[in-house]
């Protein structure tokens, strides 16, 4: 990335930031979407005791479907304002991509911030590998903000938006989301789990960027 | 008549000599194999189309890169009729696999590897499929299904290497092992070859057919 790159990111990403404290909205409903799925989960399941994977896979169900609540808005909500030409007549294609990948990710770090501490009181989770699940948690919530994004760029335009990210994100989002499952239910008491898995996140996480840097230049230049 | 035609009538009179010599084949003349009986018979249906699901999704991608770089509209229509007869490839692949599997093994699904693939496979075309339907725009609608086919592609190693590692499988050896050997009866592999090139050729005349209204140049978004 060129230094006008990275400061074209870095304002990008101080926009998205201005634009929803403006509008916390988008915030609220993420936050609240998480409150409400993880209330239903600790109060269906109250006074069962789970297994460490079953912990696990609900964890990363709520964070996938609450994220998906609010990562995918980068590009809708400014082709809703009419902002999007402006940005597109302003921003270098691989500036906004990154800004908007920055801001998604700062999203999905505050969304996790608030649901985990939550998760573990509600679900009565002990944690016994806390770097293990930290290092999972991030490198989880890296590809979901990399696809979010992208995903987000490609459904601008569509009839239907509801609904769409999601579909489209899942088969994508499956190499992270599987080994964050494993690994989190290590980090939970669920035994062993190879170190591995949290390399290839990494790796794939890597993948996705590049992936979504390349292919974003030809979604921004039309013609 | 011009020679596209000649070609279309000869592909198809081809493919169904060829059907119809592999239905014979499979209902007359492989033997049971060990373990399975005749059940074995679901195999040449079911090989051939998972196959092609694999091929079609690889030759979607390959239109796409085309659309992206070139603009071209045939090029999209191909990789949007690739991805539909993908889909309906990989929904006969995954029905047939579910059979099998509640024959031999007892129970429909079990999220095997190899059942896993595929079903990520289905959903990545679904999507695709659904991507397609939302877009109002044709121009737009060929760059961003050609985008999302290229990103999906991304998933292929993670389908090949790592779910394998993820879970049990009772699925049976490919007919080339992990040894580098073929370990199967003459008549069966012959056939099963015959039976490959049988459904690539159906796809393959499905696809042109379907794409046959298109012409082979323009800029994509003009006519699909």
């Amino acid at each position: 990335m060129t230094s006008s790159t990275f400061e074209g990111a870095r304002l990008v990403l101080r926009k998205e930031l201005r634009c929803s404290l403006r509008e916390p909205a988008a915030w609220g409903a993420m936050f609240m979407f998480a409150l409400t799925t993880l209330a239903c989960v600790s109060l269906s399941l109250s006074g069962m005791t789970l297994e460490p994977k079953l912990l696990a896979a609900l964890l990363w169900v709520i964070l996938f479907f609450a994220s998906m609540a609010g990562a995918d808005r980068g590009f809708g909500d400014e082709d809703l304002a009419r902002t999007l030409p402006a940005l597109q007549l302003y921003g270098a294609a691989q500036a906004v991509l990154f800004g908007k990948m920055l801001y998604t990710g700062v999203l999905l770090l505050g969304l996790a911030a608030f649901t985990v501490p939550l998760y573990l009181i509600f679900m009565d989770v002990t944690l016994t590998s806390p770097g293990i699940f930290l290092l999972t948690l991030l490198a989880g919530l890296w590809g979901v903000a990399v696809a979010g994004t992208l995903l987000g760029a490609l459904a601008t335009g569509a009839r239907v938006r509801s609904g769409l990210c999601t579909v489209l994100m899942l088969p994508i989002i499956l190499p992270v989301f599987l080994p964050a499952i494993a690994l989190t239910a290590a980090a939970f008491g669920g035994g062993a789990v190879a170190v591995s898995y949290l390399g290839g996140m990494v790796l794939y996480d890597l993948v996705l960027s590049v992936g979504a840097s390349i292919l974003f230049d030809y979604l921004w230049y039309e013609d | 008549m011009d020679s596209s035609v000649w070609r279309a009538r000869l592909l198809h009179g081809l493919t169904a000599v060829l059907t119809l010599g592999v239905l014979f084949a499979v209902f007359f003349v492989v033997p049971p194999a060990q373990g399975l009986g005749y059940y074995v018979r679901i195999a040449f249906f079911h090989i051939p189309v998972a196959w092609v699901s694999v091929l079609a999704f690889l030759l979607s991608a390959w239109w796409a890169a085309k659309v992206l770089r070139h603009h071209d509209a045939h090029a999209d229509a191909l990789s949007a009729k690739s991805a539909q007869l993908g889909f309906i490839f990989t929904v006969f692949a995954t029905l047939s696999g579910a059979f099998f599997s509640k024959l031999t093994w007892g129970s429909y699904w079990n999220w095997d590897p190899r059942q896993t693939t595929i079903f990520v496979l289905m959903l990545i075309y679904g999507a695709y499929l659904t991507l397609r339907a939302a877009m109002p725009d044709p121009a737009r609608r060929a760059r961003v299904a050609a985008v999302y086919s290229l990103f999906s592609c991304l998933t292929v190693p993670f389908l090949v290497f790592i779910i394998p590692r993820f879970y049990f499988s009772l699925h049976p050896q490919p007919v080339l092992n992990s040894s580098g050997s073929i370990d199967m009866d003459p008549v069966m592999l012959a056939t099963l070859l015959a039976a490959l090139l049988d459904m690539t050729l159906i796809f393959w005349g499905l696809l042109y057919h379907g794409v046959a209204g298109h012409p082979p140049q323009g800029k994509a978004g003009d006519t699909v």
